[in-house]
């Protein structure tokens, strides 16, 4: 067990240097002077630029350069935005929790959708629910986010009013940012009206979400009735039955635990699959998240947001897999159970 | 009234090359009382004549027969489930390889307690009930010999060892205390003094509750100190039927001479899979069934007549179905 903590550690350390080691790269693949890709300081004289110089030091070799990079990176130190003049890592912290709220969300909804159904397609094989879930599952697949988002907005937003357009909050309300996740913040502060202020919220999350969710759910539907029919299909179930148990205690006591506890890492797994949809689908809702901020970078040409968005978002998504496979790894029944006992 | 009576059971299987008669009118009885030997090598069919007859076979196979009777009730026409309510508190099984039978993530005192049907548990509050469960749990693991009951009730199936694994699996079978118990290969693999242990808690069984027991094995040594009546299984035919004396002395099928031949002093155990050292080649797969008799090709006496299924012919309770018997000369 130490041996596998200490491999899978390992290739999360090694990724995120891998990570690092492109981001500052990409300051001398961009455009423009190395230095303020990096710093994000436009200099104005020569003495600022050879402050930045030693202070980055570019007198040394390539291989220190990056050990300084690293060093300033671990200090927070992430250079500052062409278009804000704010701190990059600032940015980061308050455009980033939007969009992790919005694909926790999206993912709690596509677990909730799509492991029931896949149990229902999955405990029907090869009957006539099967192959209609199936199929309608097959078209929300194939259904592009964007599209499916913009055709939520025409309908529901434009068309019928149920919902706002864009955006996170009304402007109603003023937040102050303290998490960074609404819901939260809203519960922080001092706001007269919270319950009005959630139910807004609420409004908002929701055609972003359901826009996400509609794949994740098709995938997690498949994932989960894939299993099921196999477990279903074991000797354990039919003795089950020969023993007495009815059809719903055969399910909900052996199908259920035995369908869910292998696939609990691959479900987790679709929170960074909602991340990037997510990430497509802010800039089609004005949703202040890092997807949006970071559309807009490219837009502006801004260098170092680009590679501070891009190492920050990547790096999330590294340290999350990995997590979730040792956390597996932890809490693997199999495992817990494997040392035979004396009788 | 036979407890169980089954004839002409078939059932049709589909594999690649189509749908195969996996079982070809078996035919099989069972008294009250009785210990009856299911004989055969491995592949002979005999864990799917277990599945038929408890209601564990895949959805979709074909499953008929001219009649299957539980003490005088009709089975057939009933589906699965149904089939299954009929049995469950009479007819008891162990299938083969218990430790598959058991859920990988449920401890074997859940997967017990689950098992006591509601009217041993009888009325009261939930504790009491409760209560009830736990004493009934572990007087049945006392029965069949486990001693660290504690433990073996908190552990899971994988960790058990096997020995233990398959008594837990015959006090899990008796909770209901039923009128047969079916075995599959219960000794499977298993060193001498467990396997001695397991068939006098079988016979003991049989002894002093009347339990009747349909014993499958390829084990002869077992077999021989367990069993009253034995049929004999060759690739989903019933060969031959009778008493296991009577089958010992003078068996009337080829097949079964040569299975008795190949352990002759009933002392060894067949190796699953071993060639029968008495007849040439092995026993067919699904895909490649010969028509007719399914000896033929391997059978010493074989003519062109074996072609023909043969029917199932009696002398008293002496059942075969050969062409051409041992007892009569061949042309
Ligand atoms: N689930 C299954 N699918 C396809 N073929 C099967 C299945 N189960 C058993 N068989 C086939 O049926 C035959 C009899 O198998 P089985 O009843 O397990 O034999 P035995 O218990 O006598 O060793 C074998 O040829 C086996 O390949
Ligand atoms: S019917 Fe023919 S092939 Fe079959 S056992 Fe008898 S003699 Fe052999
Ligand atoms: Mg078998």
């Amino acid at each position: 067990m130490t041996y596998y903590l200490l491999r899978r550690l390992n290739l999360l350390i090694f990724t995120l240097l891998v990570l690092c080691l492109a981001s500052f790269y990409l300051a001398f693949l961009f455009p423009g002077d190395e230095l303020t890709n990096l710093s994000g300081v436009r200099f104005s004289t020569e003495s600022e630029r050879l402050q930045s110089f030693e202070y980055y030091q570019f007198d040394q070799g390539a291989f220190l350069q990056f050990i300084r990079y690293l060093e300033l990176l671990w200090q927070g130190e992430w250079g500052i935005s062409f278009a804000s003049n704010e701190p990059l890592l600032q940015e980061i912290s308050t455009f980033l929790p939007a969009s992790i709220e919005l694909s926790a969300y999206a993912l709690i909804l596509s677990l909730l959708i799509g492991i029931p159904l896949g149990f229902i397609a999955g405990l029907n094989h090869n009957k006539l629910t099967d192959y209609t879930i199936f199929s309608v599952s097959l078209l929300g697949y194939s259904v592009p986010v964007f599209w499916l988002a913009l055709l939520f907005i025409i309908v529901f937003a434009l068309q019928l009013g149920w919902f706002p357009i864009s955006g996170r909050l009304s402007l109603l309300y003023d937040i102050p940012h303290q998490t960074g996740f609404i819901i939260l913040d809203i519960l922080r502060s001092d706001l007269a009206d919270k319950g009005e202020a959630i139910k807004d919220a609420m409004l908002h999350m929701l055609l972003p979400t359901l826009s996400i969710s509609i794949v994740t759910s098709t995938i997690i539907l498949r994932i989960t009735r894939r299993s099921v029919i196999e477990v279903m299909s074991q000797e354990y179930i039919k003795a089950a039955y020969t023993r007495g148990l009815n059809h719903s205690q055969v399910i909900f006591r052996h199908g259920i635990r035995n369908a869910i506890l292998p696939i609990m890492p691959q479900l987790a797994l679709q929170f960074t699959t909602l991340l990037t949809n997510a990430m497509i689908v802010e800039t089609i809702f004005s949703w202040p998240g890092i997807g949006n901020w970071l559309i807009q970078a490219i837009y502006q040409g801004d260098y170092p947001a680009i590679r501070a968005g891009m190492l920050a978002v990547a790096g999330l998504v590294v340290i999350f897999t990995v997590s979730i496979d040792i956390m597996h790894k932890l809490i693997d029944p199999k495992r817990l159970n494997r040392q035979r006992v004396k009788i | 009234m036979p407890l169980l009576d089954i004839k002409n059971l078939t059932l049709e299987i589909e594999t690649a090359n189509g749908w195969v008669k996996a079982l070809d009118k078996i035919n099989l009885s069972m008294e009250a009382n009785e210990v009856r030997a299911l004989v055969g090598e491995s592949g002979s069919g005999k864990s799917l004549v277990v599945k038929s007859i408890v209601g564990a076979i895949n959805e979709g196979w074909q499953l008929t027969a001219d009649r299957m009777n539980w003490r005088g009730q009709d089975l057939l026409g009933l589906n699965q489930s149904k089939r299954r309510n009929v049995v469950k508190d009479e007819i008891a099984v162990i299938f083969q390889n218990p430790v598959s039978s058991l859920d990988p993530t449920a401890s074997l005192g859940e997967q017990l307690e689950e098992t006591i049907p509601d009217f041993l548990i009888g009325r009261g509050w939930f504790w009491q009930r409760r209560q009830r469960r736990k004493q009934l749990v572990t007087r049945q693991l006392q029965k069949v010999g486990i001693k660290n009951h504690d433990l073996c009730l908190k552990s899971f199936p994988h960790q058990i060892p096997d020995d233990i694994c398959q008594k837990f699996m015959i006090a899990m079978a008796l909770v209901s205390e039923p009128k047969l118990l079916i075995a599959d290969d219960p000794t499977r693999g298993m060193e001498t003094t467990t396997k001695g242990q397991i068939l006098k808690l079988l016979a003991r069984l049989n002894q002093t509750k009347g339990l009747s027991i349909l014993f499958v094995s390829h084990d002869l040594l077992a077999i021989s100190s367990m069993a009253q009546t034995m049929t004999v299984l060759y690739c989903g035919q019933t060969v031959e039927a009778g008493r296991l004396k009577k089958l010992r002395k003078r068996p009337l099928h080829p097949y079964t001479k040569a299975l008795l031949d190949s352990a002759p002093s009933f002392s060894k155990d067949l190796l699953p899979k071993s060639d029968l050292s008495a007849l040439p080649g092995t026993i067919p797969t699904l895909q490649h069934l010969p028509t007719g008799c399914r000896l033929g090709p391997r059978c010493p006496r074989a003519q062109k007549e074996c072609v023909k299924i043969p029917s199932m012919r009696r002398i008293h309770e002496h059942h075969y179905s050969c062409h051409f018997p041992l007892h009569r000369p061949i042309r």
